[in-house]
């Protein structure tokens, strides 16, 4: 019984990591390309953390399943060879039943290949761990980059464009053009990280 | 080489696996992408186009466009035309009575910067079209240009220019051929 409980916890710990304490946004800061260009609009955000998180649970459960047959040194080319398939699903899926949203992130469903949090996940993660916890580590992981994109993209719709969700907030703030174009992305998560980084370490 | 075949047989194993998962995707998702964009385009037709009763679509040299008819007059032509903006092409619909005159524009696809160049496709609150677009109605599409006849968007030169050129070139051909 308690063996099970502590299973059962080690199990959840694999989940929540990717939500804040190893979240891959703020915390590794990894596939800071993709955040940096589609947290523009609120919709873009979660459309592409939606589809980052379902490659990453594809890859993960693959990567872990064939763990033991693939050999050390050819690793990273069937690595790519399961992200790049996974990504094609989504991106014609999206194309077929989605077709605004896949235009609207562009080329940036077929670049979640070189997404790095996917291809790290694989190296530190699922190759070395069996599928049900890869499992969870990519949904904590996919969340974390969902919710980070999320947080990220809303503020700059906002100071942006004006808008949330597309609608407009207020009729007298004039938005400021430069956050929604790189430089505003880049401080936008300057900021943030910065100030994680400064609650998290004040409390200790 | 014992090592060298194990290699090749996992890698090769794998990218099969690969090759079919995506071929069966591909063929379910195919009919439905093929649907999208058409439905796309023939809402593009009908609002370029309110009057229209008939699009048959042709192709001459190269360019493809529609014969718009009402009845079975041939009222103008609808034009497909692709552009260089500045992050990458436009694809767009211009729509022509036999004069050359523009009915309307409608732009299917572009990568213009989100806040500047893509507010060639901006709907200002309460309209309908975007207000760029509509500047080109009623325009001569042989004439038309930025400054002239079209105001640029603040920032976004490129792009604008861009559209209108796109416009004018496209149709100037379309009209030497059909003639």
């Amino acid at each position: 019984m308690n063996k099970a409980n502590i299973g059962q916890k080690l199990l959840l710990g694999e989940f929540i990591k990717g939500l804040w304490r190893e979240n891959p946004t703020f915390r590794i800061v990894l596939g800071l390309c993709p955040t940096l260009a589609v947290s523009t609009s609120i919709t873009n955000g979660i459309g592409m953390g939606i589809a980052a998180t379902f490659v990453l649970l594809g890859s993960n459960i693959f990567v872990s399943l064939i763990r033991n047959i693939v050999p050390e040194k050819v690793r990273i080319p069937c690595y790519i060879v399961v992200i790049a398939t996974f990504v094609t699903i989504v991106d014609l899926f999206m194309k077929a039943f989605t077709p605004l949203l896949s235009r609207s992130l562009g080329m940036f469903v077929p670049l979640i290949v070189v997404n790095c949090i996917v291809l790290g996940r694989a190296e530190v993660f699922s190759s070395k761990e069996p599928p049900l916890k890869s499992i969870l580590d990519a949904l904590g992981m996919g969340l974390g980059f969902t919710w980070a994109l999320i947080l990220i993209s809303t503020i700059r719709e906002f100071l942006g464009n004006g808008t949330i969700l597309g609608f407009y907030v207020s009729k007298t703030f004039e938005p400021a053009l430069f956050m929604i174009l790189a430089p505003g992305a880049l401080l936008t998560i300057g900021i943030l990280i910065g100030l994680l980084n400064y609650f998290t370490i004040k409390r200790k | 080489m014992n090592q060298l075949v194990r290699f090749g047989i996992v890698l090769g194993f794998i990218c099969l696996a690969a090759t079919f998962v995506l071929a069966v995707t591909y063929e379910i998702t195919k009919p439905r992408i093929d649907a999208e964009l058409k439905k796309e385009e023939e809402d593009a037709l009908k609002t370029i186009m309110p009057d229209a009763d008939s699009f048959k679509e042709k192709s001459i040299e190269g360019i493809k466009y529609f014969d718009v008819f009402k009845k079975d007059d041939l009222i103008g032509y609808c034009i497909r035309a692709t552009g260089n903006g500045y992050n990458g092409y436009i694809r767009m619909i211009v729509g022509i009575d036999t004069d050359g005159i523009i009915k309307g524009i409608k732009i299917l696809e572009q990568y213009e910067t989100p806040g500047l160049g893509a507010r060639i496709v901006e709907i200002k609150r309460g309209d309908k079209e975007p207000h760029f677009l509509k500047q080109f109605v009623g325009k001569s599409a042989k004439t038309v240009e930025v400054k002239k006849d079209i105001d640029a968007i603040t920032g976004a030169t490129i792009s604008s220019k861009a559209v209108t050129d796109t416009v004018n070139k496209t149709v100037n051909e379309f009209l030497t051929k059909i003639k």
